[in-house]
């Protein structure tokens, strides 16, 4: 039995805080990662596993990290822990290299990317200059790097995002590491964008036999390409092993959760999936299916025609070009339905969503509110009109003012538009709002810092559920939670147009939420429609190339994966 | 309806006893834990209250009477003691005490009559001999005051005006910078046109071109330092107000419908006060060291007051005789105060942002 | 470029209308007749009118900022109230000894400050790193006065190692002779918040993305420090140096006039205390339009260091 590449024991790792007390980031994990393997590492926020791919290479900042005594980390049999800074520097970038999350701030901004490769090639193998050089032109062109020879002279600035992340990628193999750290590199990108690179890093393993640590939150990806995988939460490992055995006979109630509280392509559960569902013991029960649609002839809340909004960029001193965001989008929203739209960056998604609110300026168009144009109207008309429309932002963490308490960011709206008698009256709503979104009552006094991502959603809904709002705008609203928080807030969405008849126009990039939670879907690119139709069909039928391509990029899972959901 | 996942519901019973944190309390504790940032706390509280003594008049009143030897040496230097005496006269208390006048030499004299007369005007004053002092517990300056009292009322001066001046630029700045970067457009190219045109002139060249064409005097002070410092306020605000516009919270209270001034200032203000306090630190020292500048050149108070610069005007020429001790005090009264501030900055800017340290 | 510094140029023109028309309202509006101090001892009718009249001050308001407006245009304000040379004369003359002082004066500062703060830095949270933060807290909080004082009474009074003040008239004399003791005061001066700004600058950078990739990489933390850190760092750093060099000025005031350095600053102190208006008007004038060309110089600097930048 060969000794694997990676044999992590009893890896215990504290972190001081500021107040003194000590955070347990990691509680005695351990695993193996083989040779020539992609293991994924799996887990949500807070699960430890950004800390346990950095801890591999020695990268932990000293001043307040505690790595227990008991604690091993060997690489290729030896221990990394009790390396001299010396050969920790040999290992990192030659033996074991790590790309990021985030490649435009992980590229120096003021050196060009050949510059950075040929660093690399000079610290670990002593090349001359020229033959560097050359080297870093060979390595672009097999991360698929167009011309080469001139973007060498680039500035990471100057590169899209997809394109900086290969050249992440060239840096990291350029030594021909034996193990590759791979931290959430596709998150930060387009859907597209991050198929490409997902196939690439799967080519550059089978080429050069790296081992690959794939570090996520998101299973989707994982079923396509890993061998191994290892589900993490709170420090601890639930569940490890091949994948095709953890997903089709998942043992730890988490890993049954995560399995199942995405949302799928195939099925549609009248509530998704959440982790207590599992964490109570009982087995799981699959909800019946909900069918979506639309008739035509359904009572329409608000229709939009001809939309458009231009931003004025300036080129010159006094030459303007028209960046065309939103350019002649129509549309029709049911009600009670919900409308997913959906799209990459620059698609021109969110600027609807905004426009239509009034919140910027449209240069053109209609928007039909019961008959009414609200784009036209003065401030004066729409002041009414204003709490009918209402709008769930992507950032839970900026979307609530830090210096309010809960209980002041409910009733604020409640102060501008004249609802409730008296105080008691509105903190009464106020609380009882609370406890439909499914916060405890004493979220009244706190402050949004005290919360978590999925929680500080929930007061926001709550916040436009003060206003009782016809038409509700999710601007990618989910998108920024971990995917069981995701599914939590989905089925309230859910529960909350079953009960109040609200209309959702859901704005997302994440096809498979769009298609579990809309009726109809709206695809956009590049700020116009490029498709729309009922759900279903256009999921299952796509006509257009973009939207053909939008679902092609969509991780395809194999067949034992979806047959899990009948478990 | 389930709670969020990332608590287990005993965790999550666990917090509600926790009171309320708003970031404010939680900025006063972290701070509380800074032993350097108290202790500069502490000194930067006691020269506050130092000073609002002063301006009630509980201290440091009597710095102008002449009450030592002129150039006085402190009473814990050693030094050579020279006397001299001197008459000092009260106004008349009402009584008239006759003083014995030593003429029995008995030759006609034409001037007695008028010499009764002074005598007769001369008893209605007491005549008190007063014996100068010849050291005092800092010493004495080249009149012979209590270099004690002139330092602790030039406290209160040098003090009040750079907080005067601190508190008015940041108003100011506030307010134009608020209005800058929230509407932008026009508005803002006019603003800025004013701020270009402030921050074109050198502070120093701004301050003596004030200092030229107003009268001396306290409130000169504030009012030339408050012209010449609102430009940092003024373009730290804009900054922030126009970061903080476009974010989400502020987007959603458009939303809800709130109006802009309520936008401006229930919303976004109280997020960026905490850069007004540290820039209150910042600018309160900056005019400290600019007040004793000016007021050295003699463009500061007035002849009838004393600060730390009118002090430090003094000591060249006392130097040269080799009289050190206004200027060791001085120096340490004002060094004390502006350490202690600077740590008290740097310290109110860890516990509000603990990002970087 | 090119477009951008002529859009730069055209951009000066309002502010410096700007500066003009607060200069005219203080001096004009706010600072009262000049004509009684021009006056002297005879403060007969005839005399103050007749000086009035010099002074163009029997014009309205708007004719004499026409005045003002072409005095600038032409670079000609008249001559001295109080020492009656050309106003232009006093100004050529002056110039240099200011500029040798500041120049000299930044240029050493910047060394030792950098030297210094990227010390500071690679020691982050060390004995050294303390001490050197706690040092230049306390020295900060010094008047530069009690330095200027202390110093003239210390290093030239009592030791004689420098002449107490003065200037001479070649460039070397100066240079080496009179020059060095206001050198060393005014470094002693602005070491220490230098120092503090650019450490802050350091550790600002340290603490990026790019370093962490940068150690990923294997590279060594000296590598790290002095090839990545500083590189990026100079960018803040420059940008601060060319924002301070206008504020020496006050520095460069106080030493001249202590040293007895016949410079602009000098001048300009005895033209407030003389109520000169004409001198002080011309220099603060050209002060500016110094000011504004080198913040224009610093801005195209600042687009060399920093490949973002794009100027449009």
């Amino acid at each position: 039995m060969k000794t694997p590449l990676v044999r992590i024991s009893n890896l215990k790792i504290d972190f001081k805080m500021e107040d003194g007390r000590y955070f347990e980031a990691l509680k005695r994990i351990s695993f193996d990662i083989p040779h020539h393997t992609v293991l994924a590492l799996v887990g949500e926020s807070g699960s430890g596993k950004s800390v346990t791919s950095t801890a591999l290479m020695g990268l932990l900042p000293e001043s307040n990290t505690v790595i227990d005594q008991d604690s091993c980390i060997e690489f290729n049999g030896r221990s990394v822990l009790a390396m001299s800074k010396k050969e920790l520097r040999r290992l990192r970038g030659g033996d074991i290299a790590m790309i990021f999350q985030d490649p435009m701030s992980s590229l120096n901004p003021v050196f060009t990317i050949g510059d950075q490769i040929i660093e690399t090639l000079q610290e670990h193998k002593s090349m001359s200059k020229k033959a560097a050089r050359q080297k870093a032109i060979d390595l672009l062109t097999e991360v698929g790097l167009p011309n080469p020879e001139s973007r060498i002279h680039a500035y990471p600035h100057e590169l899209s995002g997809g394109q900086q992340q290969r050249v992440m990628i060239a840096i990291a193999i350029a030594c021909e590491p034996k193990l590759l750290i791979a931290d959430e590199p596709t998150t930060a990108l387009d859907v597209t964008i991050q198929k490409q690179i997902l196939e690439l890093i799967t080519k550059m393993q089978k080429k050069h036999g790296m081992s690959v640590l794939f570090v996520t939150h998101d299973l989707g990806v994982v079923a396509e390409f890993a061998d191994e995988v290892v589900v993490m939460r709170h420090g601890e490992i639930c569940e490890s092993g091949v994948i095709e055995e953890v997903f089709r006979h998942p043992k730890h109630p988490y890993t049954k959760a995560l399995l199942n509280c995405r949302p799928s392509l195939t099925y549609r559960p009248e509530r998704l999936a959440v982790i207590d569902d599992f964490l109570q013991g009982e087995a799981y029960q699959l909800p019946a299916n909900r069918s979506r649609g639309y008739q035509e002839g359904n009572p329409v809340i608000l229709e939009v025609n001809n939309l458009c909004k231009y931003f004025k960029i300036k080129t010159g001193l006094f030459r303007y070009i028209d960046l065309k965001a939103v350019d002649g989008v129509s549309f029709q929203l049911q009600r009670g339905k919900t409308l997913g739209i959906v799209g990459e960056s620059g698609s021109g998604k969110s600027t609807v969503g905004h426009t239509i609110m009034r919140l910027l300026e449209s240069t053109s168009g209609e928007a039909l509110f019961e008959g009414k144009d609200i784009l036209s109207m003065s401030n004066e008309d729409f002041k009414p009109l204003k709490r009918r429309v209402q709008i769930i932002f992507q950032n839970p963490y900026a979307s609530l003012n830090p210096r309010f308490t809960v209980g002041q960011i409910l009733i604020e709206p409640m102060l501008l538009h004249h609802i409730g008698k008296d105080k008691q009256e509105r903190e009464k709503l106020a609380r009882s709002l609370l406890d439909k979104v499914g916060l405890a009552a004493n979220a009244f006094n706190k402050y949004p810092h005290e919360f978590s991502g999925g929680q500080r959603q929930r007061i926001a809904i709550a916040r436009c559920l003060t206003l009782q709002p016809d038409i509700l705008i999710c601007d990618e609203s989910v998108s920024a939670l971990d995917v069981s928080v995701q599914a939590q807030v989905l089925n309230l969405l859910q529960d909350l147009q079953d009960e109040f008849q609200m209309s959702y126009l859901f704005i997302s990039h994440d096809l498979s939420v769009v298609k579990h939670i809309s009726d109809q879907i709206m695809v956009m690119q590049q700020g116009k429609v490029v498709e729309m139709g009922d759900a279903d069909s256009v999921y299952a039928n796509p006509q257009h190339d973009y939207t053909q391509k939008l679902i092609a990029s969509i991780p395809q899972n194999p067949q034992w994966f979806e047959a899990n959901l009948a478990l | 309806m389930s709670q969020d996942n990332n608590l287990t519901l005993d965790q999550e019973k666990v917090e509600t006893q926790v009171p309320a944190q708003s970031l404010s309390s939680l900025a006063w504790k972290r701070l509380k834990r800074d032993k350097v940032g108290m202790i500069s706390l502490l000194i930067v509280c006691f020269y506050l209250l130092l000073c609002a003594a002063g301006w009630m008049g509980l201290a440091g009143e009597n710095w102008r009477a002449d009450v030592a030897v002129p150039n006085a040496p402190p009473t814990f230097a050693t030094w050579e003691p020279r006397g001299t005496q001197v008459n000092t006269v009260t106004a008349p208390s009402g009584s008239a005490d006759q003083v014995d006048d030593d003429n029995s030499a008995a030759a006609p004299d034409p001037l007695a009559a008028l010499m009764a007369q002074a005598d007769k005007h001369e008893s209605q004053y007491e005549s008190k001999t007063t014996k100068l002092k010849e050291t005092l517990i800092l010493g004495a300056d080249g009149q012979g005051r209590d270099v004690l009292q002139k330092a602790i009322k030039g406290t209160s001066v040098s003090v009040s005006v750079a907080l005067l001046g601190a508190f008015c630029a940041i108003v100011i700045g506030t307010i134009l910078g608020a209005i800058a970067g929230y509407f932008g457009k026009w508005v803002d190219d006019v603003l800025m046109w004013f701020y270009s045109i402030f921050t074109s002139v050198p502070d120093m060249l701004l301050l003596l071109s004030f200092a030229a064409v107003l009268s001396r005097g306290i409130s000169t002070l504030v009012l030339i330092f408050a012209l010449t410092s609102w430009t940092y306020v003024f373009r730290l605000m804009r900054a922030e107000f126009m970061k903080h516009k476009e974010r989400d919270y502020i987007k959603a209270a458009d939303a809800i419908g709130a109006g802009q001034t309520r936008k401006m200032f229930r919303h976004i203000l109280p997020n960026v006060s905490h850069i007004l306090l540290v820039q209150f630190s910042i600018l309160t020292v900056g005019m400290i060291k600019s007040e004793v500048v000016l007021s050295f050149l003699g463009f500061g108070v007035g002849i009838k007051q004393t600060s730390w610069g009118a002090m430090l005007a003094e000591v060249p020429a006392e130097l040269i005789q080799g009289y050190w001790w206004q200027m060791l005090t001085v120096t340490v009264f004002m060094s004390v105060l502006v350490t202690a501030f600077s740590l008290l900055t740097d310290s109110l800017r860890d516990a509000l942002d603990p990002k970087v340290s | 470029m090119l477009s951008y510094i002529v859009r730069r140029l055209w951009q000066m023109i309002p502010t410096l209308l700007g500066v003009m028309l607060l200069l005219f309202t203080l001096y004009t509006l706010v600072g009262g007749d000049p004509s009684y101090i021009l006056a002297g001892k005879s403060l007969s009718a005839e005399t103050i009118a007749s000086i009035r009249t010099q002074l163009g001050l029997d014009k309205s308001l708007p004719e004499q900022f026409l005045i003002f407006v072409k005095q600038v245009l032409t670079m000609n304000f008249g001559t001295s109230w109080s020492t009656q040379q050309p106003v232009s004369e006093i100004i050529r003359t002056r110039i240099g000894p200011s500029v040798m002082l500041l120049l000299t004066w930044q240029l050493c500062s910047l060394f030792f400050s950098l030297l210094f703060a990227a010390s500071v830095a690679y020691y982050k949270g060390s004995i050294y790193d303390r001490a050197v933060t706690i040092i230049s807290t306390v020295a900060m909080s010094i008047s530069i006065l009690v330095y200027i004082i202390a110093g003239q009474y210390f290093l030239a009074y009592k030791m004689q190692w420098f002449p107490v003040y003065g200037w001479g008239n070649g460039f070397w004399q100066n240079f080496l002779l009179y020059i060095p003791l206001p050198l060393i005061i005014g470094v002693a001066v602005s070491v220490a918040p230098d120092t503090r700004f650019y450490r802050s600058c350091f550790i600002e950078e340290m603490n990026q993305d790019y370093v962490r990739t940068a150690r990923a990489k294997g590279l060594s933390e000296r590598k790290v420090m002095l090839k990545h850190v500083m590189r990026n760092a100079l960018i803040p750093i420059v940008t601060g140096v060319m924002s301070s060099l206008p504020y020496m000025i006050t520095g460069s005031v106080l030493m001249e006039r202590f040293f007895g350095i016949p410079g602009l600053g000098n001048e300009i102190l005895k033209a407030v205390n003389s109520s000169d208006f004409p001198v002080i008007k011309a220099i603060t004038i050209y002060l500016v339009i110094a000011i504004m060309v080198f913040n224009l110089l610093a801005d195209l600097l600042y687009k060399w260091i920093d490949p973002r930048v794009k100027l449009n």
